[in-house]
C-alpha cells in the first residue's frame, strides 16, 4: 500500500532539518518503522545519555498517535520496566496536527521534567518522592550505565 | 453587500495572469464590506469572510437557553446576502490562515515598494454601480484616481490599501512611462514571489497538503474537509487548538471557506487539480477495480438484509466512502474466531468467503455514528488484502453457483435409482440426504419451518419475520433466509458461503433440520432461543 503523502513529507522534513538532540530514521523497508534516538537534556540526571527508542506509524496515523517504546533502559518515575511511556499527547490527549517531531520533543521534555504524581513505574515515583537526590542519582548511573555509548 | 461571489469573476478562465488579471488578484484579499486589505480577517460559519471590525454590531440573540454559554448569548445578523442568519460571536473567531496570508502579502509587497523603480502609472476607478453599496464603508461619489508607483499588480494594492478602491469597482491603468512592457515583468515578479511566501500556509496541518475543500472552524482554523471530518470521526476537539468544536461531525452544514477557494483556484489552479484528481482515485476506485472495503464483523448472505451500527472511527470513514461511491457497496466478510487458515490468505482475522452488501438506506447520527441497512448482493472470495486508513481492504472475485445445466447434471446423477438402492443399506440418514431430488430438499426446510411456525418458535417471532420476510420459495435463496433465521452457530451457517450449487446449500440446510430434529430443542417447548 502507498505511503500517505503526510508520512512521506514528515520524513523529508525531518531529514532535511533535523531536531538537535534528536534522530529519527525510518527503515528501509517499512517506512512506518522509525529507529530513534533521544539525547538527554542538559542538566538532568540523562545528560550525556543517548536515549534509543522505537517508533510505529500505525495504519491510521495521523487519525491515532504513533507508538513509541524507549528500548534503553531508563530510571523515570514515568517511563516502565518495557520502555512504555506515561505521556497525555501519545494517548487522549494526542491530535493529529501534532507530529513525529512534536512527540519526540516532548518526550526529551519529559526527561527534563520527571513527574511521579503521574506515574508509571509505581517504585520509581515513590522513590522519586521519598527521596528525589537518590532517585536522581539512581537515574544518573543508569544513564551510565545504559545509555552512554562507551559502555553499550 | 454582494457576496463574495464577484471574487469570483477570474475563476472562469484558464490561467490567469498577474498583468492582464491585477484587479481580481487584489479582489481576492479585499473586503467586500470595507474595501481594504482583509484585516484580522474571520470566516463565518456561512463560508464567507470579512474584517473582523466589519462584522456588525453584535446583539444579545433572542430565546437561545441551550448551551447557556455567556460567550454563545451575543451574535449578529450576517451581512452577506447570500447568508442573512444569525451567527453567534463565539463561531466568529479569527481565520488563522487568511490572517497569516494577508500579513505575509503586505510584508512582501512593503518590501517591493521600497525596492521597485519609479514607474509611475494612473489609476482610475470604475465603479460599477451595485445597489448595495450604501452599506459599504466607503464613500462612492464618484470615481477615484491615482498616480501610484510599481507594476499594476503592487499600484492596485496600494490603490486598495489607502482605501480607494472599491471592492466591487474595475481598474483603468495608465502608463506614464515609456515602457513596452506596461510593467508586465514587474507583475510577473510581485505575483511569484507571493505566491512563494504563501504558498505552504494553505498546507492542511492533517494531510500536510494543499488545503481540498477547505472547512474554517468556530475557532479559526482550516483542514481538508475530509481530513477534518477523520478527525471528528476520533474526537471533537479541534486539532490545532483543542478547543471543543460546536460543529456536526459530519460536516453537513459546514461550507467551504469561499475566499480560501477561490484564491486557490486563482494562484495554483494545476495544483489543486491534481490534488482532486490523487484525492478521488485514492478515494473511489483507488486501489484499482477489483479492490473493495471490507469490514470484518459478521456473517452476511445474499438478498438478506443485514443491520449495522456504526461507530468505530476507521469504519466510519469506510462507509462514508461507501456511500459516495456509485454503488454503494462493501464487502462483508466475518471475524475468523478460531484463527483457522484461510486458503491462500493463510491465518488471517477474517473468513475468506463474504458477500458483497449495498447500502439501501443509511441514518446519520448527529454525533458520527449511523445506523446503516444493507442487503446482500453477491457472494466473493477474497484474493488478497491490505489496510487502508485502519480498515482492510481487498481484491476480490466474485463467487457464484454453477450454471444450471451443471446443476441439474449432478441431481440426476445422485438421484439415480440405480445408485440410491446401491447405496441404502449402508449409508446413514444424513448420507440419505444425498439422493433426495433438490424440490425434496428444499421441502424438508419449509416443512420444518411450517411446523415451527405452527408451534410457534420464538426464533420466528413476527418481528424476525418483518425484518427478514418470509421463508423465500426460491430454492437457491431459501438456504440464505434459513441461516439468516435459524439460531445454531455462525460457524455452521458459514458453510453455506463456499457451496457452488443450490443442491448442495439445501444438503446442508436439510442437515440442519436433521440434527435439530433428533434434538429436543426445535419442539416449541423449549423457549431458550
Amino acid at each position: 500500500m502507498a505511503l500517505p503523502k503526510r508520512i512521506i513529507k514528515e520524513t523529508e522534513r525531518l531529514m532535511a532539518e533535523p531536531v538537535p538532540g534528536i534522530k529519527a530514521i525510518p527503515h528501509e523497508d517499512n517506512l512506518r518503522y522509525f529507529d530513534v534516538e533521544v539525547h538527554g537534556p542538559s542538566q538532568s540526571p540523562y545528560e550525556n545519555g543517548i536515549f534509543k527508542l522505537e517508533l510505529f506509524l500505525p495504519d491510521d496515523y495521523p487519525m491515532t498517535p504513533p507508538k513509541i517504546r524507549f528500548l534503553t533502559r531508563i530510571y523515570h518515575p514515568n517511563i516502565d520496566k518495557l520502555g512504555r511511556i506515561c505521556l497525555d499527547v501519545l494517548k487522549s490527549n494526542w491530535s493529529p496536527a501534532l507530529q513525529i517531531r512534536t512527540i519526540l520533543l516532548s518526550i526529551q521534555a519529559l526527561l527534563g521534567a520527571p513527574n511521579p504524581d503521574d506515574p508509571l513505574a509505581n517504585d520509581v515515583a515513590q522513590r522519586w518522592k521519598e527521596d528525589e537526590p537518590a532517585a536522581i542519582q539512581t537515574a544518573r548511573e543508569w544513564t551510565r550505565m545504559y545509555a552512554v555509548s562507551e559502555n553499550r | 453587500m454582494s457576496a463574495d461571489a464577484s471574487v469570483g469573476a477570474l475563476s472562469e478562465r484558464t490561467g490567469f495572469d498577474a498583468y492582464r488579471d491585477a484587479r481580481a488578484i487584489i479582489r481576492l484579499i479585499q473586503c467586500s464590506r470595507c474595501s481594504y486589505p482583509l484585516r484580522v480577517p474571520v470566516t463565518l460559519p456561512c463560508g464567507n469572510t470579512i474584517c473582523r471590525m466589519c462584522l456588525p454590531r453584535s446583539h444579545v440573540r433572542a430565546g437561545i437557553s441551550y448551551p447557556a454559554n455567556q460567550e454563545r448569548q451575543e451574535g449578529f445578523t450576517c451581512p452577506f446576502s447570500d447568508c442573512t442568519k444569525e451567527h453567534s460571536l463565539a463561531d466568529s473567531n479569527p481565520d488563522v490562515v487568511l490572517g497569516k496570508v494577508l500579513e505575509l502579502i503586505g510584508e512582501e509587497v512593503a518590501k517591493c515598494k521600497t525596492e521597485s523603480s519609479e514607474k509611475p502609472m494612473l489609476l482610475e476607478e470604475q465603479a460599477v454601480v451595485h445597489p448595495s453599496m450604501a452599506s459599504s464603508g466607503l464613500q462612492f461619489d464618484r470615481p477615484r484616481s491615482r498616480v501610484l508607483h510599481g507594476g499594476r499588480l503592487l499600484a492596485t494594492y496600494t490603490f486598495a490599501e489607502m482605501g480607494e478602491l472599491a471592492f466591487n469597482s474595475d481598474v483603468i491603468y495608465k502608463p506614464l512611462y515609456d515602457d513596452e512592457d506596461g510593467g508586465l515583468a514587474l507583475d510577473m515578479m510581485l505575483l511569484d514571489r507571493l505566491k512563494e511566501v504563501v504558498r505552504n500556509e494553505f498546507d492542511c496541518q492533517v494531510c500536510y497538503a494543499l488545503m481540498l475543500n477547505p472547512v474554517t472552524t468556530p475557532c479559526g482554523h482550516t483542514f481538508c474537509r475530509r481530513c477534518l471530518t477523520r478527525v471528528l470521526d476520533h474526537s471533537l476537539l479541534c486539532p490545532l487548538c483543542r478547543r471543543s468544536l460546536s460543529i456536526s461531525p459530519a460536516l453537513t452544514n459546514e461550507p467551504n471557506n469561499e475566499r480560501i477557494c477561490r484564491i486557490l483556484a486563482t494562484i495554483c489552479p494545476e495544483h489543486l487539480a491534481s490534488r482532486t484528481e490523487t484525492v478521488t482515485r485514492e478515494e473511489q476506485g483507488a486501489l484499482g477495480e477489483s479492490q473493495v472495503p471490507l469490514f470484518v464483523c459478521t456473517l452476511s448472505f445474499p438478498s438478506m438484509p443485514t443491520f449495522l451500527h456504526i461507530f468505530e472511527p476507521r469504519y466510519r470513514l469506510m462507509i462514508r466512502r461507501t456511500l459516495e461511491t456509485r454503488t454503494r457497496t462493501f464487502g462483508m466478510v466475518s471475524y475468523n474466531r478460531t484463527r483457522e487458515p484461510q486458503g491462500n490468505l493463510g491465518t488471517v482475522e477474517f473468513r475468506e468467503y463474504g458477500t458483497l452488501l449495498r447500502i439501501i438506506n443509511a441514518q446519520m447520527l448527529p454525533d458520527g455514528r449511523s445506523l446503516i441497512e444493507t442487503v446482500g448482493v453477491s457472494r466473493f472470495k477474497v484474493k488478497d488484502w491490505s489496510i487502508l486508513d485502519g480498515y482492510v481492504v481487498g481484491s476480490i472475485d466474485r463467487y457464484d453457483d454453477i450454471s444450471l445445466v451443471e446443476e441439474e447434471r449432478i441431481e440426476a446423477a445422485e438421484t439415480d435409482p440405480a445408485r440410491r438402492s446401491n447405496a441404502n443399506g449402508s449409508s446413514s440418514p444424513t448420507a440419505q440426504l444425498d439422493h433426495l431430488s433438490t424440490r425434496d430438499l428444499l421441502d424438508i426446510g419449509m416443512n420444518f419451518i411450517r411446523r415451527m411456525r405452527d408451534n410457534s418458535a420464538p426464533w420466528l417471532h413476527q418481528r424476525v419475520l418483518e425484518a427478514y420476510g418470509y421463508p423465500p420459495e426460491d430454492p437457491a435463496l431459501f438456504p440464505y433466509w434459513f441461516a439468516s433465521v435459524l439460531p445454531i452457530s455462525e460457524h455452521e451457517k458459514y458453510k453455506l458461503l463456499p457451496t457452488r450449487s443450490v443442491r448442495e446449500r439445501l444438503k446442508i440446510t436439510a442437515r440442519w433440520v436433521r440434527r435439530a430434529e433428533s434434538q429436543r430443542w426445535y419442539s416449541g417447548t423449549c423457549t431458550v432461543l
